[in-house]
């Protein structure tokens, strides 16, 4: 009966148009919707488009449910496709309404899948997801996987116990000689850390909510699950995380996803929506252990070999020429081939040119929601994990990866205390490099003081930086706002004052539980307390429509966005005797190149291959010529010595598993 | 092009080659012979149907071409179920043309099999482990290394088509067989520009020349055409995707190592593989045939991750004497040799939690045909990377006319070459160089196989004594109990104790309540680490040919049983009368 009032409700909304939808109240998104009514969804949604949708079943998880893509546009042939997966750790129900607004919108609209292929992964961590729906909400992120976290005779015996009975698992605190946490002096809500080099001593020992239930001095160790979804994918996987499991892959709902997006080489772009946001902030690079090729170390083996110093180091190109003396004849060396030969190892930051265009984005991205009047200034977007989907699709894929977290906590807004003499963040960010050092050392020390800089940023040494043209003011303020700001002397960390006030005013001050004691029967006398989970990620549900309806559509104008390449132009020139020469031009009139770095690098998206065919015989090249990389808004000669007995016509065709085939006929002769 | 070949077949008289003996597969198996894919399984079958009661034959999965891949499983159900035993693995032939690691495997249960009930320590090894052998991986592999013209090299890859040149097409130019002898060979052309000439002994080797000297030969490569039109011979052949970099542990991307997949454990027969041996926790000890170079390689693979001096300590228990089972053989970490990511031994180690060997087959170096041995060993990477032939060339190519009848190596002979117009055919044929001639192949099958077969012996065998009982108090006894592993292979590896891999090791006391109860650090001075929670159960694991001891204080009277139980090594029990 439900379903079938689902289902009619779902016939109502889906014949009118987003726009009006817009405007009134949004019946299909105001509220949070179960794994179960999440499947019903997308069944309706294919039910009513037959003609242009398919769902696909990929996996099924440890707790027997489906992992479901749907495909929005399979009634195209040769379109790019673009990926969209949300909420793979479970505990962010907003992204999962986010990925069913939006394949609502791209199903009310024929003009969205003209020329793209969509496929939607609305919640491919549903195990995880029943946690929000739970009668004990934990903020749960691992799946039904059995895992035995802590090696003992059973599995799953020791999880979180609702003690309280408020249906939340928080904290525990209690008092211990030995603790490491005390009451904040601001506000005795807040547990702060105990840091011995400032002399603090702890109080409390901290606990999450829970009892040793079996008896083996530890609290809450081997709880339900398994593995975390969001974590699980290969690039930067650790297995030393116990809810990453041991490999990547190792839980079906990585392994089915992995095989569906590589048995689909059209699809060239990912969305996730989640809890980082790429939209927002570029992805951060500074990790360690990325190989850099403009300074190869040969080890001596190889060295000898080659017949070159192994305590030098090479650049990329210089390697590719030696190792083509000592390859088999014929054999092609390419750098990701010496990369691998050699051991290189893994791209672990973003690189430069692709950092270039994430900038460019998420600053179109700001103006955007700054025009749509939506708040920005929020608790900033966690950065992606190792092991997430956002991460993997663009270092291994080799394709532009954007994601978003739909929602932030905003933050308490400051009162200016603006002293005379002193600068803003605001008037920083306008001034060139050569204004701020101007200011001084002292002003500038004053500035950074006065704005919580992090130790290591000098006056001296920024003056030397901005000096040296490595860094200019408006960078520096931005890294400035996107660290998290330590706390304050007398005053709550900027994260602990946002959430209370959020509590405060949108969930009646129940975000955060009140401590209560109660006795433990292992621990004494404990109080219990603390923030409830989902009150960072996830609104009330009336919010849930407003705030899809004006982010969401970013990802429609990002899609704008893919490369796009045809035959341009093309010029014939009659040598004479019958021989041509043959120079096509080939246009990506896309903003972004195709492959973008990361693809370059990995070598990982389809090549696009100019085709000749008719009856010709060329002289020079190949009938089959890859076009190699090309930039955003660029055009690529190619050119062809051929011969042609008589007046003919042959065609060029773009072959490629990305962007479909376009045909362009070309007379010769006459 | 297919034309081409007919031509060619019906016109090439002389097949070079050994003729691969197509006898009838019964039980014994003969070894100096090498069986197709088909007939491993009929060998498999043979001796599933002569040993039924010892035997189980299971296809776990099918290849990405639909083959079936077997596992004999060797168990005497009499002494035990099989998952309570020990548990023995064998494969071969990961690699498609490492064909002789399928023998290797195929020979150790023929081996436990026709000398079950006549030879004691075989007799106790199969009561005493259950043998899991799986002779042919990469089943594609093997079928088509026999079928199709090879070279000694070639057929590697799983069956996942790749586009190696980066045209868009797929496995569109591999090399081709153009004399149809079955064997993908050389190919010279003469060339007064060349850099090669003829050398002055043997008129068959090619020898680089002089800065100055004239030239007569260059050389083109492997027997193939130009199949995609693209400017360039043969660079895009089957694959590849090496299915010994696609596991899952520390796997890494391809373009950080070729041939590693899309993603870990995307080779479908791949993955059958592993779910077997997931289910099958009682597997200690793994073995992964390949060839060749005459090597026992253990963990780890690349030298960013470590493992525990204990752990070491257990892998020289076998690979010491592995290298003197198998004179000429190293017993090294794999590392040394070149780092990898996403091997096999690496998976069921960190993985899997066992203790797992890598068998490089063959040295080429045991082609003798010479007085006496000298001078240093050739470097056979280096010499592999010039591509250039030593001196050596001239005694393998004796050895060739002289001990192997001419069997392993092809006579040059004109060839009209569709783009390169005359051209000469010849070099070593598909079964050679890696492989040994089969007159060697009885000797390098039985020391291999010894190996494993030492390793089965070496498989935990625990034992459990309550070696002193005391009264201490009213009512209160204190006993001690005692687990002694008389084999060199301890009962759980020291990293899957660290990482959590499962379940550790369990001593579990029933019938009596337990006060207290502790490892004891020193039975003399009377030192026990007692464990806060829960004392009757004690979590352990008992090292190579070690102890541990326990010690319990018990209240009341009566039937106290201590419990021994493990994944890996079998479970025991003793009770005592308090």
């Amino acid at each position: 009966m439900i379903k079938k009032l689902l289902s009619y409700l779902l016939l109502c909304v889906l014949i009118v148009s987003v726009k009006q939808l817009n405007a009134q109240s949004e019946p299909l998104f105001n509220k949070y919707h179960s794994g179960n009514e999440v499947q019903q969804i997308l069944k309706t949604l294919h039910q009513n488009n037959a003609a242009k949708t398919q769902l696909h079943n990929i996996a099924t998880s440890p707790g027997g449910e489906q992992i479901t893509v749907l495909e929005i546009g399979s009634n195209l042939d040769d379109a790019p496709a673009i990926f969209v997966g949300a909420n793979f750790e479970g505990n962010i129900p907003l992204s999962t309404e986010g990925a069913l607004y939006f394949a609502k919108m791209l199903l009310d609209s024929s003009s969205y899948t003209e020329n793209i292929k969509w496929f939607i992964l609305p919640l491919p961590n549903p195990d995880a997801a029943k946690g929000f729906f739970a009668s004990v909400k934990n903020n749960r992120s691992v799946n039904d996987f059995v895992v035995n976290n802590d090696m003992d005779e059973a599995t799953n015996e020791d999880g979180f116990d609702d003690l309280n009975g408020d249906g939340f698992i928080t904290q525990m605190r209690v008092k211990d000689l030995s603790g490491t946490h005390f009451v904040s002096k601001n506000d005795p809500r807040i547990m702060v850390r105990a840091d011995a080099k400032k002399g603090e001593r702890g109080e409390y020992k901290m606990y999450a909510e829970g009892i040793d239930n079996d008896e083996d001095g530890k609290y809450n160790e081997d709880g339900e699950g398994g593995i975390n979804v969001g974590i699980a994918f290969p690039h930067l996987f650790s297995h030393k995380i116990k809810e990453a499991g041991i490999w990547p892959g190792q839980t079906p709902e990585v392994y089915g996803l992995l095989r569906f997006i590589f048995d689909r080489p059209n699809i060239a772009m990912a969305y996730t929506l989640g809890s980082s946001n790429f939209c927002l902030v570029p992805p951060k690079g500074g990790r360690r252990g990325g190989a850099n090729l403009e300074s190869i170390k040969i080890p001596s083996r190889y060295a000898r070999m080659l017949g070159v110093d192994a305590s030098k180091t090479y650049k990329m190109d210089e390697v590719v020429e030696l190792m083509k003396t000592i390859v088999p004849a014929g054999m092609e060396v390419t750098p990701s081939m010496v990369a691998g030969f050699l051991g290189l190892g893994a791209a672990v930051n973003p690189l430069d040119d692709d950092l270039k265009f994430y900038t460019k984005f998420s600053e179109d991205y700001k103006e955007y929601l700054k025009a749509k009047k939506f708040n920005t200034e929020t608790l900033a977007p966690v950065p992606a994990k190792n092991g997430s989907f956002e991460l993997w699709a663009y270092y291994h894929l080799g394709i532009p990866s954007f994601s978003m977290n739909l929602f932030s906590v905003p933050k308490v807004k400051e009162e200016k205390k603006k002293e005379d003499g002193t600068v803003s963040m605001e008037d920083v960010e306008k001034m060139s490099a050569d204004d701020f050092s101007a200011l001084g050392e002292d002003k500038i020390a004053g500035f950074l003081k006065a704005n919580n800089a992090p130790e290591r940023f000098t006056a001296k040494g920024i003056i030397e930086m901005m000096k040296s043209g490595r860094f200019s003011p408006k960078q520096m303020v931005g890294m400035m706002k996107n660290m998290p700001k330590p706390e304050k002397e007398n005053e709550l960390s900027e994260t602990d004052k946002a959430l209370l006030a959020w509590s405060e005013k949108h969930w009646d001050g129940k975000g955060f539980t009140e401590w209560e004691k109660i006795t433990h029967p292992t621990l004494g006398e404990v109080e219990i307390g603390g923030y409830v989970p989902y009150l960072k990620s996830t609104p009330n549900q009336h919010k849930i429509d407003s705030l899809l309806q004006v982010q969401i559509p970013w990802l429609m104008q990002l899609s704008k966005k893919l490369p796009n390449i045809l035959p341009a132009k093309e010029k014939v020139t009659d040598l004479g005797a019958g021989v041509y020469k043959l120079e096509i031009y080939i246009e990506n009139n896309g903003y972004l190149p195709y492959p973008i770095s990361m693809g370059q690098r990995n070598n990982q998206p389809a090549p696009v291959v100019v085709v000749l065919e008719g009856d010709i015989e060329i002289l020079e090249g190949k009938n089959r010529t890859p076009l190699g990389n090309i930039g955003g808004n660029q055009v690529k000669k190619l050119t062809w010595l051929i011969k042609a007995d008589k007046k003919t016509t042959i065609s060029a065709k773009i072959d490629s598993a990305v962007f479909g085939n376009n045909v362009k006929q070309i007379n010769i002769g006459g | 092009m297919k034309k081409f070949i007919i031509f060619t077949l019906l016109f090439s008289l002389a097949i070079v080659g050994f003729s691969v003996e197509k006898g009838k597969i019964e039980v014994p198996l003969r070894f100096d012979r090498y069986y197709s894919y088909d007939e491993v399984n009929e060998a498999l079958k043979v001796l599933n149907k002569a040993f039924p009661e010892l035997t189980k034959l299971e296809v776990l999965g099918q290849s990405e071409e639909g083959r079936d891949i077997y596992a004999l499983t060797i168990n005497n159900p009499k002494t035990g179920d099989e998952l309570s035993k020990p548990g023995v693995y064998v494969d071969g032939n990961i690699h498609g043309n490492e064909i002789q690691a399928g023998e290797v495997c195929l020979y150790y249960a023929n081996m436990l099999l026709t000398k079950y009930g006549e030879n004691e320590k075989v007799t106790k090894a199969v009561d005493k482990n259950s043998h899991y052998i799986i002779p042919v991986v990469n089943v594609d592999g093997r079928f088509h290394f026999f079928e199709d013209g090879n070279t000694p090299s070639s057929n590697r890859s799983i069956r996942v088509a790749k586009d190696d040149d980066g045209d868009g097409l797929f496995d569109e130019d591999a090399p081709d067989d153009l004399d149809g002898d079955g064997s993908i060979c050389q190919m010279r052309i003469k060339d007064p520009f060349g850099r090669y000439k003829i050398d002055s002994e043997d008129k068959r080797i090619l020898v680089p020349v002089k800065p100055g000297e004239k030239g007569e030969y260059s050389m083109l490569g492997y027997e193939g055409i130009d199949n995609d039109n693209d400017g360039r011979i043969n660079e895009d052949a089957e694959g590849y995707l090496d299915p010994n970099r696609n596991w899952g542990f520390n796997w890494m991307p391809p373009y950080v190592q070729r041939g590693a997949g899309n993603f870990p454990l995307s080779g479908v027969g791949l993955k059958a593989i592993d779910d077997y041996i997931s289910d099958r926790p009682n597997i200690i000890i793994g073995y992964a045939f390949h060839n060749t170079g005459g090597m026992w390689l253990r963990v780890p693979a690349e030298k960013s991750t470590g493992i525990a001096a204990s752990d070491i300590a257990a892998y020289d228990v076998i690979g010491k004497e592995a290298e003197k089972i198998t004179p000429g053989y190293v017993y090294k970490p794999a590392y040394d040799l070149y780092p990898t990511y996403g091997d096999f031994d690496s998976h069921l180690f960190f993985i899997h939690g066992i203790y797992s060997f890598v068998g490089e087959l063959f040295m080429r170096s045991q082609e003798t045909y010479t007085v006496k041995k000298e001078g240093p060993k050739e470097d056979e990477l280096e010499s592999f990377m010039r591509g250039t032939r030593t001196e050596r060339s001239r005694e393998q190519l004796k050895f060739n006319d002289n001990v192997a009848q001419g069997e392993l190596y092809k006579d040059w002979k004109k060839f009209e070459h569709p783009v390169y117009g005359e051209i000469e055919i010849g070099g070593w044929v598909k079964m050679s160089s890696r492989l040994p001639h089969p007159f060697m192949l009885p000797d390098l099958v039985h020391r291999n196989a010894s190996v494993v077969f030492l390793s089965a012996l070496q498989t935990p065998e625990i034992s459990i004594d309550v070696f002193e009982v005391k009264e201490i108090g009213k009512n209160l006894q204190q006993v001690r109990v005692r687990l002694q592993n008389a084999k060199g292979l301890p009962s759980m590896s020291a990293y899957s104790v660290s990482s959590k891999l499962y379940p550790q090791d369990m001593l579990t006391v029933s019938g009596g309540k337990v006060v207290a109860g502790g490892k004891i650090s020193d039975k003399r001075l009377n030192k026990v680490n007692y464990k806060e929670k829960k004392p009757e159960i004690q979590f352990l694991s008992v090292p190579s040919y070690g102890v541990v001891e326990y010690q319990f204080l018990i209240e009341g009277k009566g039937e106290i049983t201590f419990n021994y139980e493990s994944q890996k090594a079998k479970n025991i029990n003793t009770s005592v009368k308090l």
